[in-house]
C-alpha cells in the first residue's frame, strides 16, 4: 500500500462524491420545478409592461399598469368581491365541517358509512359540481325548483340574479369543499387524548363546557390547517365563479382571478391584468405564513396539554 | 330505612335521566348527520337519476320515471365526449408518473438529508400550491405560444407538475421520515449500494403512501379546470372544459348533461375509495397524520 | 480479523458533543466490551466504527489503513443495532439472508440457506424463518437482528446490547455462544452492554464510557478492584459499592480515620498510609458489599449499630441496605438470612478492602495490597 501524504487529504471531509449523491437525485425534480417559477418572474415582467394580444409591439410602461388599477374601482370591487367570497365561504364550511366531524365521532355503524360516503362531493371537480347544482336548480326541471315550489317559491333565481349570485357560489362551494375540513377536523378529534376528556365526565362538566374548554384548544392546530388550505383556495377560487356566470350577473362575483382572466383574454390587455393577479398572490402569502405562525404556536401548545 | 329508599329513589332517577339524555343525544346525533347526508349525497343520486331520465319526462315527472339509456348512447357516442374522457385520463395519468419518479427522489432527499436552504426550499415548493392558477397559466399561455406547446399533451403535463408536484413531496417526505434511519444504515453495513438501498428497501416501504398520493394527485389534475381553459384549445378537450360546453349551451338534452356528470365524476368517487387510510394524509399535505 | 484503532475521535452533533478526544486501540481478535450510562456514547463510537456516523476531527483506522473515506459497504463489518433495525416487509429468513445477497458477498442460495439455517439453529428461531418482524416479539427480533450480524464472517462484529431484551437463561446461553463463536472465528469483537456481570464474564477488556470520554480502560478485573474513580467503581459490582467521606487524621502518632461526623474512627491498612499521607486530608472511602461483616449482637466495642432499612433475598445471596450513622449501608448477606424491618444490627468493615478516593477529584488513590491486584 503506497504511503499517502496524510496532509494532502482532510480526512475529517466529507468525500466529494458522496457530497454529490443528494444533487444526483433532485435533479430532474429540480428542473421541473424551475420550470414552473419562471412563470412567476414573467409575472411580474409584464406587469410592467402595455403587452397586449391586439397589438404586436409591446414595451415598457413602469408602473403605469400599477397605478391605473390602484385607482380604478373595478379593482377595488374585484377586491371587496374576493374577501367576501373567501371568508364567508371558508367561515361556513369551517363551522359545518366541524359540527359534522363532531356529530361523527361516535362510532356507529350509521357513522362508519357516511364517513366514506361524505368524501364524495370533495372528488368532484368544482366545474362538475356547478353542473349537477345547476341541473337540480334549473327553473324549468330542477328538482330543487320542485321542491320549493311546495313552500310558494317559484323561479328562485340562482345564479341569475345579482343578489342571489354570491350565495349560490358560496352555496356549490361549500358543497364541494366542507368534507375536507370535515376529514381533518375529525382526525384531530381522533388523536386526541383520553385521559383529559375522561377527567372533565368524571368531574361532571357539561358537553359546553368540555366542548369550550377541552375540545376546541385542542382541535385549533387542525382547525388551523384546514383554514389555511380553504382560505387560501376561496381567495383565487376561479372554476366555480367561471362555471357558473363567468363572473355575472354584472360582476357581483368579479374577484380578482375573475376580472384578470377577463382583462386579459375578453379585453386583451394582459399587461394590466398581471398587476391584479400579483396583488392576489401578496395577500395569499402573507395570510398563508401568518395563518402557519399561529398555527405552530398551537400545536406545541397543544402538546403541552 | 328511609335514607336508602331516597338515596336508591335518586340513584334510580339520575340514572334516567342520564339515558334519556343519552337517546335523545343519539337521535338528535343522527338527525344531523342525516340531515347534512342529504345536503351532501342527494344532489349525486339526483344525478345519476337524471342520467337515465328521457328528455320527455324531465319537465314532468321528479322521482317517478320510466329510465332509459338512450342518454348513455346519445353521449358516449353520438358526441366526442368519449374522447375528452380519454385525453384527461392520458393528460393526468402521465402527469402523475412524471411526478412520482421525478418527485419521490426529492420528498426523500428533503426528509433525509441536511442542508442548509432545506426549510425555505421546502416551503418554496409548498407554496406552489397556493399560487393562484391564472397568475400561472397567463404567462405560461404566452411562452406556450411562442414555443408552440400551446394546446399539446406535453404543454399540459409540464404545467399539471403543479398542482401534483407540491402534494406528492409534502406528503412522502412525511412518509420517508416515518422510516427509521437505521435501516438504511443496516441495509449498507450488509453491503448495498446507496441506489439498490433506495430502490429496494425504501420504495417498497413507503408503496401504500406513494400509491395513495399518486391517485389523489390523479384526482386533483383530473379535476383542475384553468389549466386546460386556458393553455389548451380544440386538440385536448378535457372533460371539465367539455362540460362547460354543456352549461354553456341552452341544451334542453338536461339527460345527457347528467350523463356527461355521471361520467366525469365516476373515476374518481371509485379512486377515492382506495385511498381511504391514507386521504387525510395526502390533502393535508401531510401535516395531518390520520 | 483486524485491529481498530481510533485517534483522537470527536463527534458533535449540533453543539452537542457525543464523543470528546476519544482513542483506543483494540487489537486483533479482541473481544472488547463498551461499557456506560445510557447517553455516553457508546452506540456513537460503535456507529464511527461502522462508517455511519462521520467524525469532525480525527481518523479510524482498520489493520493500519485510514478508512475514514471508506463508505461502511466497504468496510467488511457486521453489526447489531440496538433497535434492531430489521426490514419490516422481508421474511426473517430474508432479513438473515440479506448481508449474503448483496452484490458485494454474494453467496450461491445454496450456501445461503446452509449459513442462515445454521445461525437460526443457534439462535433458536428456526420455526420463525418464514414470519415477519412485526409478527414477533422484542426478543425474538432481537435474536433476528443477532443473527443477522452472524451470518457473516468480516472483520469485526459491532454489537449494540445485543442480548438486552433476552431472557435470562437465553441470555446466559447466548453469552458462552458469543464468546465460542468470537473465538472460532478468529473475529474482533466490540461489544456495547450496560450489565457488567456481562461485561465480565466476556470482555478481554473493558472500556468506560462517560459523556464521550473514556474513565477507564483495562480488564474487568482492574475495574473491579482497581477503578480509576468513584464514578467506575460504583458502575461495577452488585450491590453498588459504599461510599463515605472520612477525614485523615494523626491520633497519638498512628494516622486514623475520622469518618460519620468524628462519630466513627477507623484504622487504615499499614501500607496505605504513605500513599494517604501525600495527599489531601479528605477522601471518600469505598467499601464493597461482601467485606461487610454484620450481626444482630454488639461482638465488639467498634462495631456500628444500625437498623435494617430493607431485607432483600435475589437468589444466590441476601443484599441487606442498613441505615446507620446517617446514611444507607448495602451489604451482602448469606442466602439464609432473615431480618425484620428495623431490627438492630451492628456492622463492621474489612479495612483490608478499603479503597480510597480523593474527596474533591473523585480520584482513585490506593488500596491495600494493590501488587496482588496488579499482578492478576
Amino acid at each position: 500500500m503506497p504511503t499517502k501524504k496524510s496532509s494532502s487529504v482532510n480526512y475529517n471531509e466529507i468525500p466529494k462524491n458522496i457530497r454529490r449523491r443528494p444533487f444526483y437525485i433532485i435533479a430532474p425534480g429540480m428542473i421541473i420545478l424551475i420550470g414552473i417559477m419562471i412563470p412567476f418572474v414573467l409575472a411580474i415582467l409584464l406587469s410592467f409592461t402595455n403587452f397586449s394580444f391586439k397589438s404586436i409591439t409591446w414595451h415598457f410602461i413602469g408602473l403605469r399598469n400599477w397605478i391605473s388599477m390602484l385607482t380604478d374601482s373595478e379593482f377595488y370591487h374585484a377586491l371587496l368581491v374576493t374577501l367576501v367570497y373567501g371568508v364567508s365561504a371558508t367561515a361556513v364550511q369551517m363551522v359545518l365541517g366541524t359540527v359534522v366531524a363532531l356529530l361523527l365521532k361516535k362510532d356507529t355503524f350509521y357513522s362508519k358509512i357516511l364517513k366514506v360516503l361524505f368524501v364524495f362531493p370533495l372528488m368532484v371537480a368544482p366545474a362538475i359540481a356547478v353542473l349537477i347544482w345547476q341541473l337540480m336548480t334549473s327553473n324549468t326541471v330542477g328538482v330543487l325548483e320542485k321542491f320549493l315550489n311546495l313552500f310558494g317559491v317559484f323561479n328562485f333565481p340562482w345564479a341569475s340574479s345579482y343578489r342571489t349570485s354570491m350565495f349560490t357560489a358560496v352555496l356549490i362551494d361549500t358543497w364541494v369543499n366542507t368534507p375536507f375540513i370535515l376529514l381533518l377536523v375529525l382526525a384531530g378529534i381522533q388523536s386526541l387524548p383520553k385521559s383529559p376528556f375522561e377527567a372533565a365526565q368524571v368531574d361532571g362538566a357539561s358537553a359546553w363546557f368540555t366542548f369550550k374548554t377541552l375540545t376546541f384548544p385542542m382541535l385549533k392546530p387542525f382547525m388551523y390547517i384546514a383554514l389555511l388550505f380553504r382560505l387560501m383556495a376561496a381567495l383565487q377560487e376561479f372554476a366555480v365563479i367561471f362555471s357558473l356566470s363567468k363572473g355575472g350577473p354584472g360582476d357581483s362575483l368579479m374577484n380578482i382571478s375573475l376580472t384578470a382572466y377577463m382583462t386579459a383574454f375578453k379585453y386583451s390587455r394582459v399587461g394590466v391584468a398581471m398587476p391584479y393577479l400579483l396583488v392576489l398572490w401578496l395577500i395569499i402569502n402573507y395570510s398563508a405564513k401568518a395563518i402557519v405562525k399561529r398555527q405552530r404556536k398551537l400545536a406545541r401548545q397543544a402538546e403541552g396539554l | 330505612m328511609n335514607n336508602k329508599n331516597e338515596i336508591d329513589s335518586k340513584l334510580v332517577s339520575s340514572y334516567n335521566k342520564r339515558k334519556k339524555r343519552k337517546v335523545l343525544g343519539a337521535v338528535g346525533r343522527n338527525l344531523g348527520l342525516t340531515l347534512y347526508a342529504v345536503f351532501a349525497l342527494f344532489p349525486l343520486l339526483w344525478m345519476v337519476l337524471c342520467s337515465f331520465k328521457p328528455d320527455t319526462e324531465m319537465y314532468t315527472t321528479v322521482f317517478r320515471f320510466h329510465p332509459t339509456t338512450a342518454n348513455y348512447s346519445a353521449v358516449l357516442i353520438g358526441t366526442d365526449y368519449f374522447k375528452a374522457f380519454y385525453q384527461n385520463f392520458v393528460v393526468s395519468a402521465f402527469a402523475v408518473l412524471i411526478t412520482i419518479v421525478a418527485g419521490v427522489p426529492v420528498a426523500y432527499a428533503l426528509a433525509r438529508y441536511q442542508f442548509k436552504s432545506k426549510e425555505s426550499v421546502a416551503f418554496t415548493i409548498l407554496s406552489f400550491k397556493f399560487a393562484p392558477e391564472i397568475l400561472v397559466c397567463l404567462p405560461v399561455f404566452l411562452i406556450f405560444q411562442k414555443i408552440g406547446l400551446y394546446d399539446t399533451y406535453f404543454g399540459l403535463i409540464w404545467v399539471y407538475q403543479l398542482v401534483t408536484m407540491p402534494l406528492l413531496i409534502w406528503v412522502l417526505r412525511g412518509y420517508f421520515e416515518d422510516i427509521s434511519v437505521e435501516i438504511e444504515q443496516a441495509a449498507q453495513l450488509d453491503g448495498y449500494k446507496w441506489y439498490e438501498i433506495f430502490l429496494k428497501t425504501l420504495v417498497p416501504l413507503v408503496k401504500p403512501g406513494l400509491v395513495s398520493v399518486g391517485l389523489l394527485a390523479f384526482i386533483f389534475a383530473w379535476n383542475d379546470f384553468t389549466f386546460p381553459l386556458i393553455l389548451s384549445g380544440s386538440n385536448i378537450q378535457t372533460i371539465t372544459i367539455t362540460s362547460l360546453r354543456y352549461l354553456a349551451s341552452d341544451t334542453v338534452h338536461y339527460g345527457q348533461v347528467a350523463v356527461a356528470s355521471t361520467i366525469a365524476v365516476l373515476p374518481e368517487v371509485i379512486g377515492c375509495l382506495f385511498i381511504q387510510k391514507h386521504l387525510v394524509r395526502g390533502l393535508s399535505f401531510g401535516a395531518v397524520k390520520g | 480479523m483486524a485491529q481498530i484503532e481510533l485517534e483522537h475521535i470527536t463527534k458533535t452533533y449540533g453543539d452537542k458533543t457525543a464523543l470528546d478526544d476519544i482513542s483506543l486501540c483494540v487489537r486483533d481478535n479482541e473481544f472488547f466490551v463498551l461499557f456506560g450510562p445510557a447517553g455516553a456514547g457508546k452506540t456513537t463510537l460503535l456507529k464511527t466504527i461502522a462508517g455511519i456516523e462521520f467524525p469532525q476531527k480525527g481518523l479510524v483506522r482498520i489493520d493500519g489503513k485510514i478508512v475514514n473515506h471508506v463508505e461502511p459497504l466497504n468496510r467488511n463489518i457486521s453489526m447489531v443495532f440496538e433497535n434492531y433495525a430489521l426490514y419490516p416487509q422481508k421474511t426473517v429468513y430474508d432479513n438473515i439472508a440479506s448481508p449474503l445477497r448483496s452484490r458485494l458477498h454474494r453467496e450461491s442460495e445454496e450456501d445461503v440457506q446452509k449459513a442462515v439455517v445454521k445461525v437460526a439453529k443457534m439462535m433458536s428461531i428456526e420455526q420463525l424463518l418464514d414470519r415477519r418482524p412485526g409478527e414477533l416479539s422484542n426478543g425474538q427480533r432481537q435474536r433476528v437482528a443477532l443473527g443477522r450480524c452472524l451470518v457473516r464472517t468480516p472483520n469485526v462484529y459491532l454489537m449494540d446490547e445485543p442480548l438486552a431484551h433476552l431472557d435470562a437463561k437465553l441470555r446466559h446461553f447466548m453469552r458462552s455462544e458469543l464468546k465460542e463463536m468470537q473465538s472460532a472465528f478468529n473475529t474482533t469483537t466490540i461489544y456495547v452492554t450496560h450489565d457488567y456481570t456481562e461485561a465480565m464474564s466476556l470482555a478481554d477488556r473493558v472500556a468506560v464510557l462517560n459523556h464521550g470520554r473514556f474513565e477507564q480502560t483495562g480488564t474487568a478485573h482492574e475495574m473491579f478492584y482497581l477503578p480509576s474513580n468513584e464514578f467506575v467503581a460504583k458502575l461495577f459490582g452488585e450491590p453498588e459499592i459504599n461510599l463515605f467521606p472520612a477525614e485523615l487524621t494523626a491520633e497519638g502518632g498512628s494516622v486514623r480515620l475520622k469518618a460519620f461526623d468524628g462519630e466513627v474512627t477507623l484504622t487504615p491498612c499499614a501500607d496505605v498510609v504513605p500513599e494517604l499521607e501525600k495527599g489531601a486530608k479528605k477522601l471518600d472511602v469505598g467499601i464493597r458489599g461482601n467485606d461487610i461483616g454484620f450481626s444482630f449482637q454488639q461482638e465488639g466495642r467498634d462495631w456500628i449499630r444500625g437498623t435494617v432499612y430493607a431485607n432483600e433475598p435475589i437468589g444466590n445471596k441476601v443484599v441487606m441496605t442498613v441505615e446507620a450513622l446517617g446514611t444507607k449501608i448495602r451489604l451482602v448477606a448469606p442466602n439464609n438470612t432473615k431480618a425484620e424491618l428495623d431490627q438492630e444490627v451492628y456492622l463492621r468493615f474489612n479495612e483490608k478492602n478499603f479503597i480510597y478516593f480523593d474527596y474533591e477529584t473523585q480520584k482513585f488513590i490506593v488500596r491495600s495490597d494493590m501488587d496482588r491486584y496488579l499482578r492478576s
